[in-house]
């Protein structure tokens, strides 16, 4: 048995608790009636989600690769899960009103979140190219599922379809990338990769090696929803259901951008010439693409969605500057990200009136007379996506853009800020709409107990960032820090 | 030319030539068992290297349990497939484009491989002698254990995904419950009764 | 040329031989296995069975074969000609192959493979296409029933035999028949370790091989015999004879994987006397009689009842056997050497 085959689990802990939650709650609501099983799988999958996440928090972050080299536990591991994890949990509150309404709450729903949670855990903890796509897959099928979970709508089984067929095709991407790489290397390790073409080895870099990382990039393009993989995204957000696509637009991108970072500041960090460009001009384009099309939307899921690719595309201006603090801003970037999307779309999942849920624009028209404190959180996501001091969006957007410009990506940053000034038209239209315009008919109250927790917050997070940034810098300064040099360990062959 | 060799060359050409047929046949279901005649073909040529594991694995997998589905489907749908393939020539370019490329790199990947200069060491090669299951089972076993469990998890999230996407409870029908069937006693269902002659119950 | 005759001409024409030596015996235990069903049915409904053509109508099986051999070959108009033609050959070719790797004696196998009981399984999950084919091909409604039963029910079993075919190779640690029948030498033959095993094995091998009390595929009331109702003549007789002789391979491996294969029941004077292949013989003789006694005995399951026995009874079941046998191998530091 090799030597690197020591069975130490603890740094597994966080997987192994949601590992276990969900056969356990699988085999709980299957034996239960359907309708009563939803009631009890869901709090206690939030429950295995929080108690993953304080897991992840307190395990000791010293570097180390185990079982066979394909998972590592360091700084930046704990942080991105304790971020995703957080993330599942607060949407899986988000929507859970909403699923009751829209009479899609069956168990399988928070048991597929689970599981994706647990495949983002994996992938931000991944150290060898297969432990990078088996967890890959392990994310994005449930995601498949649950896009389409709405199955007596046409609009969601289409999103789920299509979904399932482009994200199928850009796995297929991926591996061929993967299998590119390893076969011109010869290794599945980032430990080994990193070991024989860092500095100072005598083989540069294998042409075909760096064909097979670009295709691995548009692999993973695709998964975070970067243009020009981005097609998917507004169809998929419009037609999935709204607490589907809080879930989808906040947790999956967390774990992408960290598994991008991983693999291309991991392994591939002394391959930056190579990649740099690449990632670069997929930023711009994100970004600039974010913010032209968002300008014409009048469904604000479809907003929600182009709104996204442009925040991906800030933080992949992080990933691109190739540097530690290019690193730290977009760690910061994903977890501002995060706090914010889950926010806006609490707001979403409030718009409610008679009984329905409302998904056009000009229905927030005069939320702020009919329901002051909504419209202010309202308010609060959206100058902090567009960018306003002293929300917490402009610090991540700021912190990427001196990344970049300290790299030298002088016309990226440039580009960026251009960007998102054009991206602030159409969030600002909102915070006009809801404070400026003759009131519609008024929406009825947030339901739900989780979404006034999370969506206020949320609220409190973003707008008190400012007042103490510490604690988040410092856990990203060392979550970046932790990228550096792999720990030395036998390596998988 | 020796018998491997002319196995080899055979086994080739017929995975090659089914390959083709799978996309040029006009009925599905000929396509079909093309595919499985490819799978097999395949499988011999996994033997012929001496990969015997793998062939069988191929062929309970793919031949024995997916086909047979693919089969299932097939045979049920009622499409038009000359319609589907209407855009084929249109879309033939694009698809050539992408195919040549996909060549390209496996030509230089191939190309690399065999004039490589030995950068990494390729898998070592085991000390004992072994056959290739064990030598497979070996290595899912301990070096790729955790990949080899989340494979498991993907599966399974696949099963619960299907089930939850197509699974709908019908009310108000009958089931077969085996366990009260056998837990039944006549004493619960029979009455014995004495009819008087004449009287009726 | 000399050479070449050594090298090529030689071993092929034995092979060829060693393969008739196996197959043309094969078909006649196939014929006959038809005149033992219908008498040992006939003795058990306290009937005299076939009588008539020969003495004790013996000759009952080749009079059947020379009248389905001068018929006609009838293809329906509708049919999908190549694949209604192929459907029959694939069944019987099936059934035959099977048979390369089956050991009749230490050392007497045709092809004594590493993955001997993978090539079995393989070869087993393939029979489902000879049917499907023929449902399709036929162009019948009838036909394409009785073909989706088959499929569905083949899959079905298939889980469970595999499970089963895990705990065996667990116990002998490896997938060469040979060593299978080996190992059972030193630990004692399997159906007394596996024995709820063997059960289900026994069940599951009624399912796979369409025979009562699960032949619904073939059900003529209400499929007027199913799958091959379009078949006539010698493409009728080809799905026949592969029917038993897939019967007969099926029990070959149940002798094999339990029984102790070519083994004498005890190691002394006697028993030792009869040769292997004579005892694997003797087994395979039981193993059938088992199968012509069940279709004497039980009548037809229903088909959601047989869908609920394969995966909600003996899929559990054979599973948490493979666990338990797993267990009890690596607690007890029972796992054979890494031989073979």
């Amino acid at each position: 048995m090799p030597a690197s085959l020591h069975l130490d689990l603890v740094p597994l802990l966080p997987e192994l608790v949601l590992t276990v939650a969900a056969l356990l709650l699988l085999v709980l609501g299957a034996a239960r009636e359907r309708v009563r099983a939803a009631g009890i799988v869901a709090p206690l999958t939030v429950l295995a989600l929080l108690v993953a996440a304080a897991l992840a928090g307190v395990l000791d972050r010293t570097p180390q690769t185990l079982l066979g080299g394909h998972f590592r536990f360091d700084a930046m591991a704990a942080f991105l899960k304790v971020l995703v994890f957080l993330g599942v949990a607060a949407s899986l509150l988000l929507g859970s009103s909403y699923v009751e309404d829209e009479r899609i709450d069956r168990f399988e729903l928070p048991l597929l979140a689970l599981f994706s949670a647990l495949g983002m855990g994996l992938m931000v903890s991944a150290e060898s190219l297969l432990g990078l796509y088996m967890a890959l897959e392990l994310q994005s099928l449930p995601l498949y599922v649950m896009a389409a979970f709405q199955r007596d709508q046409l609009r969601s089984t289409e999103a789920g379809l299509k979904y399932f067929v482009l994200g199928a095709l850009a796995s297929g991407m991926l591996l061929y990338g993967c299998s590119l790489i390893y076969g011109f290397t010869g290794t599945l390790s980032f430990t080994t990769l990193a070991q024989s073409f860092g500095p100072g080895s005598p083989a540069g870099v294998p042409t075909g090696a760096v064909v097979g990382l670009v295709f691995v990039i548009a692999g993973l393009a695709f998964k975070l929803a970067a243009v020009p993989f981005h097609m998917w995204t507004p169809d998929v957000y419009e037609g999935a259901p709204t607490s589907v696509t809080a879930f989808l637009a906040a947790a999956p991108k967390v774990a992408a951008v960290g598994l991008t970072l991983r693999l291309l500041m991991g392994p591939m960090a002394d391959w930056v010439g190579q990649w740099q460009q690449v990632v670069a001009l997929v930023a711009l384009a994100s970004m600039v693409l974010g913010a032209l099309a968002g300008l014409v939307q009048t469904n604000i899921k479809r907003l929600m969605a182009y709104s996204g690719i442009a925040n991906v595309g800030f933080a992949l201006v992080g990933v691109a500057a190739g540097t530690r603090e290019g690193v730290e801003a977009a760690l910061v970037y994903v977890a501002i990200y995060l706090a914010m999307t889950l926010g806006a779309f609490g707001c979403i999942l409030a718009m409610r009136r008679q009984g329905t849920y409302v998904e056009r624009i000009d229905e927030l028209a005069g939320l702020s007379t009919r329901q002051p404190l909504l419209a202010a959180a309202l308010a609060i996501f959206m100058f902090s996506l567009a960018g306003i001091p002293p929300l917490a969006g402009f610090f991540g957007k700021y912190f990427v853009f001196f990344a970049a410009v300290k790299a030298g990506l002088v016309w990226l940053a440039i580009a960026g800020v251009l960007a998102s000034v054009v991206a602030a038209y159409y969030y600002l239209r909102i915070v006009k709409l809801a404070y400026f315009d003759p009131p519609a008919e008024p929406f009825e109250p947030p339901s739900g107990p989780g979404l006034r927790l999370v969506t206020g917050l949320a609220a409190i997070l973003v707008a008190g960032f400012v007042v103490l940034p510490g604690p988040l810098f410092d856990a990203a300064a060392g979550a970046a820090a932790s990228l550096g040099p792999p720990a030395p360990t036998a390596p998988v062959r | 030319m020796s018998a491997e060799l002319f196995l080899f060359w055979l086994m080739g050409a017929v995975t090659v030539a089914s390959a083709v047929m799978v996309i040029s046949a006009k009925n599905p279901v000929h396509s079909v068992l093309f595919l499985i005649l490819c799978f097999f073909n395949a499988a011999g040529l996994f033997v012929l290297i001496g990969a015997e594991f793998l062939a069988m694995v191929l062929v309970v997998v793919y031949v024995g349990a997916v086909a047979v589905l693919f089969m299932f489907v097939v045979m049920m749908l009622d499409i038009n497939f000359v319609r589907l393939r209407e855009g084929f020539i249109e879309y033939l370019p694009v698809g050539a484009l992408v195919g040549l490329v996909l060549l390209a790199e496996l030509v230089l990947v191939a190309g690399t491989w065999a004039m490589r200069e030995p950068t990494t060491p390729a898998a070592p090669a085991l000390a004992e002698a072994v056959d290739n299951t064990r030598a497979l089972g070996r290595l899912l076993y301990t070096e790729h254990f955790l990949v080899f469990q989340i494979a498991g998890l993907v599966l399974l999230v696949a099963i619960v995904g299907a089930i939850a996407l197509t699974l709908r409870e019908r009310v108000g029908v009958k089931r077969q419950d085996v366990a009260r069937q056998v837990h039944r006693r006549p004493s619960e269902t029979l009455v014995l009764e004495r009819v008087e002659p004449g009287k009726g119950v | 040329m000399g050479e070449l005759f050594t090298s090529t001409i030689w071993p092929l024409t034995v092979l060829v031989f060693q393969i008739l030596a196996i197959v043309v015996p094969l078909l006649l235990a196939v014929a006959y296995l038809t005149y033992a069903e219908r008498k040992v049915i006939a003795a058990m409904q306290l009937r005299q069975g076939p009588m008539v053509v020969g003495p004790y109508g013996l000759l009952q099986p080749l009079a059947d074969g020379l009248k389905l051999f001068v018929k006609e070959t009838v293809i329906p108009t509708g049919a999908n000609k190549v694949v209604f033609v192929l459907a029959p050959m694939v069944t019987f070719i099936l059934a035959l192959i099977g048979w390369a790797v089956i050991p009749f004696g230490d050392g007497i196998v045709l092809a004594d493979i590493n993955v001997g009981v993978l090539y079995l399984f393989a070869v087993s999950s393939l029979g489902v296409y000879g049917i499907i084919m023929a449902g399709w091909a036929s162009n019948s409604r009838y036909a394409f029933l009785g073909a989706l039963r088959s499929s569905a029910q083949m899959v079905s079993y298939e889980i469970a035999i595999g499970l089963i075919i895990i705990s065996v190779l667990i116990s002998a640690g490896s997938l060469n028949l040979s060593a299978i029948v080996r190992a059972q030498a030193e630990q004692g033959w399997y159906v007394f370790w596996h024995f709820p095993m063997f059960m289900i094995f026994l069940v599951s091998i009624l399912a796979e091989t369409n025979r009562h009390p699960f032949d619904l595929p073939e059900d003529e009331s209400s499929l007027v015999t199913g799958y091959n109702v379009e078949y006539s003549s010698m493409t009728f007789a080809l799905f026949f004879l592969g029917e038993y002789a897939n019967m007969i391979l099926m029990s070959a491996i149940a002798s094999v994987l339990f029984l102790g294969g070519w083994l004498p029941p005890f190691d002394v004077w006697p028993f030792t006397w009869i040769p292997g292949p004579l005892w694997l013989i003797l087994k395979i003789c039981l193993v059938l009689f088992v199968f012509i006694w069940a279709r004497a005995t039980l009548p037809r399951y229903r088909y959601d009842q047989l869908m609920r026995l394969g995966w909600k009874v003996l899929l559990p079941l054979s599973l948490a056997w493979v666990v338990l046998t797993a267990g009890v191998v690596l607690a007890f530091d029972l796992a054979p050497s890494a031989a073979g």
